[in-house]
């Protein structure tokens, strides 16, 4: 707020007063009063009024300059009100008034929402439960009946619990804290765990296997852990070539972090797919091709391992392959001993 | 025989679980009645719990507690809930494993024979004795006739599994299956080399009836 917006604001108040000052000091030219006592009358009427409109002007420019301070440095902007001293003068206490009821009103509103999500998550998790439930009987008669009938069941079973994960963990993206566990996880044991998990891709379509390379420990939530490198690895297998598919995975100490390298030699990802992977829903040549992507596997990855504090980096070469690094920053959370 | 109590509410699981236990050598009981579901467990002198968490009455973290007072006896906590939280809980209360549903059952084959295996001390599993073979798992080596040959942890793999069905043919799907839980990501080449090999250190030793090719269907230790 400067001097020339105020005073602008002020117009029609100065403009009053020198009109009615013109008057009257036509009135008393005109009744042949000495033009010193004009110009006193000048003096004695505007100089309380400069005074008044430039104490108006400072006590307002520190307010506003006090609000825009907090604003700057306010986290959440709507808790203004909360920190605000409570103005003084009447335009400012209703002000004041009103943006409280209007907060007030916007929380409950918020609240509103947020109750209703939380419902939806907490209504998810318990459908997710209750479903493994008969999907669980479901893999039990398989394995009691085995035959090339419920073989192909038990591909399609498997199927449907890849895409129950996904849900799962959809719902639980946006809300990490709520239930993860940060312990020690070898990563050895790790990518062996979701090897095994992916065992019948890699047998069925001959992809050869090197883990020889992964060794180590590091600190963060298993369960989220192995969502993520199972999606890459998942990926590394269906996105593979039909004979010599292989997929290698490493790990690399560096001085600050450890990087888990997840690579293959399938079909690759086309350069202009490749800065779009990680979006919401992107399926790009490959899903289109493939017809079998929901676009949402990456991006889960992307999300999780940011609430993670991890890195997750995809480079590719259209026809040659793909390398996904998973990377765990050496900080306070995940030591390696 | 191992005994094992399955405590499970779902009917359909109880009585599949049962069978696939059963199918696998070991006598299952699963309880229908839940009111008076820990003295009834521990009336059976089981050597193995199979415990879900949610159940009607009590629920599973209670009941393990509960059995956990009174008796020693090896608790698998099996349950939906898969967080590490729940995982941590279960182990909290005194559980020895905590497999989730919908588990592989092959794993949940494993981690029951770990568990019985270290309760009952090692001695049980250590050499298996087919005819006049013997092969001791401890040192991976083969006998027959007073002959001895070293075994390579694949081919070990290998003859344990078609052990463990002897007189009945094992896919190659099967067998590999068994290899991969057992941590040897073997291919299909690899698969066939493995066995050509083991085959012939066995014939090396004099058994000349060892493992058979049934061609389409798999391996047989007849």
């Amino acid at each position: 707020m400067s001097i020339k917006e105020y005073l602008k604001d002020r117009t029609v108040f100065l403009l009053i007063n020198f009109t009615l000052y013109i008057i009257i000091s036509g009135i008393l030219l005109l009744i042949n009063i000495n033009s010193k006592v004009i110009l006193l009358t000048f003096c004695i009427w505007f100089f309380p009024i400069l005074v008044y409109i430039m104490i108006e002007y400072v006590k307002q420019k520190l307010l506003y300059n006090e609000l825009n301070h907090i604003m700057d440095h306010l986290d959440k902007k709507y808790l203004l009100t909360e920190i605000m001293k409570k103005p003084e003068n009447i335009e400012g206490k209703l002000l004041y008034d009103v943006l409280r009821r209007a907060n007030k009103d916007m929380h409950e509103h918020v609240n509103n929402y947020r109750d209703r999500e939380n419902e939806y998550r907490e209504y998810i998790e318990t459908w997710v439960h209750e479903i493994k439930t008969p999907i669980a009987s479901t893999r039990l008669i398989i394995e009691n009946n085995q035959n090339d009938i419920t073989r192909n069941i038990k591909e399609e079973v498997k199927k449907i619990e890849e895409y129950i994960e996904q849900v799962l963990y959809y719902s639980r993206s946006n809300n990490v804290s709520k239930d993860y566990l940060i312990k020690e996880v070898s990563l050895a044991d790790l990518v062996k765990r979701v090897i095994k998990r992916n065992s019948r891709d890699f047998i069925s379509k001959g992809i050869i296997i090197d883990i020889e390379a992964v060794e180590g420990t590091v600190y963060s939530d298993a369960k989220w852990l192995e969502f993520i490198v199972n999606q890459v690895i998942g990926n590394a297998t269906k996105y593979n070539r039909e004979h010599d598919g292989r997929v290698t995975i490493s790990t690399d100490r560096n001085e600050n972090n450890i990087v888990l390298t997840i690579e293959d030699n399938g079909i690759g990802i086309i350069d202009k797919d490749i800065s779009r992977v990680f979006e919401k829903g992107f399926t790009g040549e490959n899903g289109r091709e493939f017809g079998k992507s929901t676009g949402l596997g990456l991006y889960l990855c992307k999300k999780l391992a940011e609430q993670l504090g991890l890195g997750l980096i995809i480079t590719s070469k259209m026809g040659e392959g793909t390398r996904v690094k998973l990377i765990f920053p050496l900080g306070s959370v995940n030591l390696m001993h | 025989m191992s005994k094992i109590v399955i405590i499970e509410d779902t009917e359909k699981i109880r009585e599949e679980l049962k069978t696939f236990l059963i199918r696998y050598g070991y006598e299952a009981v699963a309880p229908i009645n839940f009111e008076n579901i820990i003295n009834d467990t521990l009336k059976e002198e089981p050597n193995l719990i199979l415990l879900d968490i949610n159940l009607p009455i009590y629920d599973g973290y209670y009941i393990c507690r509960e059995i956990r007072k009174i008796s020693d006896v090896p608790i698998i906590v099996v349950t939906s809930r898969d967080t590490e939280m729940d995982e941590l809980m279960s182990m909290n209360l005194g559980a020895d494993d905590f497999v989730t549903k919908p588990y592989n059952t092959q794993i949940l084959l494993a981690r029951i024979e770990t568990i019985l295996r270290r309760v009952q001390g090692s001695n049980i599993r250590d050499t298996l004795i087919y005819n006049d073979l013997k092969l001791n798992l401890s040192n991976g080596s083969v006998t027959y006739k007073g002959k001895v040959a070293e075994l390579t942890k694949n081919e070990i793999k290998i003859i344990t599994c078609l052990y463990k069905y002897k007189g009945k043919i094992v896919s190659r799907d099967d067998l590999m299956d068994f290899m991969w839980n057992a941590d040897v990501f073997v291919d299909d080449n690899n698969l066939s080399v493995n066995v050509a090999r083991l085959r012939k250190k066995l014939e090396g030793l004099g058994m000349q009836k060892n493992i058979e090719t049934r061609r389409g269907l798999g391996y047989i230790l007849p």
